[in-house]
């Protein structure tokens, strides 16, 4: 597995707390989202993006209401449930844990190296 | 100049170059495949279908009608391959045949032979077995085939053949062991497996069958992968050749039929054909195996009873075929439908299915002969294999007595 593989497989692991930051902004539809990621390390494709909310949705974090567009068929839009706002905080707070833990042992290294 | 089709996305119509339209249909095709056993298939397939309709809508102008073909490439490679389920490993549709989901079936037997279960007159290959059970240890799938040859007295992996065979030629195999698989019962405890094998002990009905050279016969490999292997090869090859021959002749049947009134008529009597000629049929079948003659007919003198039924299968097989191609070829002709799956196809298999069972079970409960008959199939089976053997072993002697 190369470098990149890994990071690829860490991104997808990550994909679902971003898109739950995301939505907790305010209410989005997909387009929205994938616009956002776009410009991230997280760019992402609807064919992962879908089937992605979609299951989120079926585990109770985001629940969508349709809003009719100017032209063409309605969209979904999304929002966070209390459960999907509780697990976005949870993940925040462990998020925050690894990232400490990481720093950490870098500065561990650094001082070691000194 | 170039064919344009007019497709529905989202409600709204959008005309493509027929070389786009049939790169969406494959894109689309493949999502609901990829997204098979997934709860939510259908609506993620609409949500990316409008997605798709966005992103058509977005190209489209006052002077500008159709999506070109290289305009919808781009729009499915926007939007990329469909993940089944995203974060996590790939998960195949495996919920066929998990051996979790055995139906219990302790002591569910109707039939009256189950009380003296195997403690008959063992060791010399006299014990017959009493009940047919599902046996696990060894087993490929559920252990039908694995019962059915401790029942029969056989090498397993002839009946597993046999499976392939019905798989591949009539298609009938992989229903028949599904619908085994959940009526037979599993082999638990030590009682169970005695009376599945009809000895004592699984241990000494190896040795014994061990030493009667039953593995001999087919075996002619170094060793037990080797045979693995060669099974796993062959049942490859048939199901490709069996796969590749259907359709050809699908495609044949979808090109040249064309839609005849005449098949409305010609489809029920072709079936009742069918029907009539597998019912007479399986009354010779059964009456060979109970009384040793077919329907009233003695078989010559020397012809044993399983060249007789052997004989039976293959006269099944060569007069049923072609009804049953004529049987598809009318399905076919009904317009409409493509070569493969059509609900027609899965009707027509489960009305046959059901009716076969219902009969099975009326038959067997209310016919003597065919209890018989039943009764009768361990040893006539035996009596092939002890046939076979013997002269396997004859031309053994023959092979080397030359050299001597």
């Amino acid at each position: 597995m190369s470098v990149n593989e890994k990071f690829g497989a860490m991104r997808n692991g990550l994909l679902e707390f971003i898109v739950l930051q995301i939505i907790a902004v305010e209410k989005v539809y997909a387009a929205d989202i994938l616009k956002q990621l776009g410009s991230t390390e997280f760019a992402t494709q609807e064919g992962t993006l879908y089937p992605l909310l979609s299951k989120m949705r079926r585990e109770g974090l985001l629940d969508y209401e349709w809003k009719e567009s100017e032209a063409g068929p309605p969209r979904k839009y999304y929002e966070l449930t209390a459960k999907g706002r509780e697990q976005l905080q949870a993940t925040l707070e462990y998020w925050n844990k690894i990232n400490a833990t990481v720093k950490q042992l870098a500065q561990k290294q650094n001082a070691e190296a000194l | 100049m170039n064919k344009v089709i007019t497709i529905n996305l989202g409600g709204n119509a959008y005309q493509l170059e027929e070389g786009g339209y049939d790169a969406l249909r494959v894109y689309l095709e493949t999502a609901a495949t990829r997204l098979a056993g997934n709860p939510d298939q259908e609506e993620i397939l609409l949500d990316i279908e409008w997605a798709i309709a966005e992103k058509f809508r977005g190209l489209l102008g006052n002077h500008k009608n159709v999506v070109a073909n290289r305009e919808v490439s781009a729009v499915l490679a926007a939007m990329g391959p469909i993940e089944a389920e995203p974060g996590k490993a790939e998960n195949p549709a495996t919920s066929a045949n998990p051996s979790g989901s055995r139906p219990s079936g302790s002591g569910s037997g109707p039939s009256g032979t189950a009380g003296t279960a195997g403690q008959g007159p063992s060791g010399s290959g006299g014990a017959t077995p009493k009940r047919l059970y599902r046996i696990p240890e060894n087993a490929m799938i559920a252990g039908v085939c694995n019962g059915m040859a401790a029942y029969l007295q056989i090498d397993p992996t002839l009946v597993r053949l046999a499976f392939v065979l019905l798989t591949c030629l009539w298609g009938s195999g992989l229903a028949i062991y599904v619908v085994l698989a959940m009526v037979v019962p599993e082999a638990r405890s030590p009682e169970e497996k005695a009376a599945a094998t009809g000895a004592p002990s699984t241990a000494q009905e190896f040795i014994r069958r061990a030493r009667e050279g039953y593995y001999e016969a087919i075996k002619g490999f170094p060793d037990r992968r080797a045979r693995r292997a060669w099974q796993r090869r062959f049942k490859r090859e048939m199901r490709v050749n069996a796969y590749q021959w259907r359709s050809q002749w699908q495609h044949y049947w979808a090109e040249h039929a064309t839609r005849h009134p005449g098949v409305w008529v010609a489809l029920p009597l072709i079936s009742l054909l069918q029907g009539a000629f597998t019912l007479i049929w399986i009354c010779a079948l059964v009456s060979l195996l109970a009384t040793g003659d077919v329907l009233g007919v003695a078989l010559p003198v020397n012809v044993p009873v399983w060249v007789g039924t052997l004989l039976l299968l293959i006269l099944y097989a060569v007069v049923a075929g072609p009804i049953k191609m004529a049987r598809r070829a009318c399905y076919w002709s009904l317009g409409h439908m493509k070569p493969g799956w059509s609900l027609w196809f899965l009707v027509d298999g489960v009305a046959g299915l059901v009716v076969m069972v219902a009969l099975m079970g009326l038959a067997i409960h209310y016919c003597p002969v065919l209890r018989e008959a039943l009764h009768n199939l361990p040893e006539i089976c035996h009596q092939a294999t002890a046939d076979v053997q013997s002269w396997w072993q004859t031309q053994g002697k023959e092979a080397l007595t030359p050299h001597k």
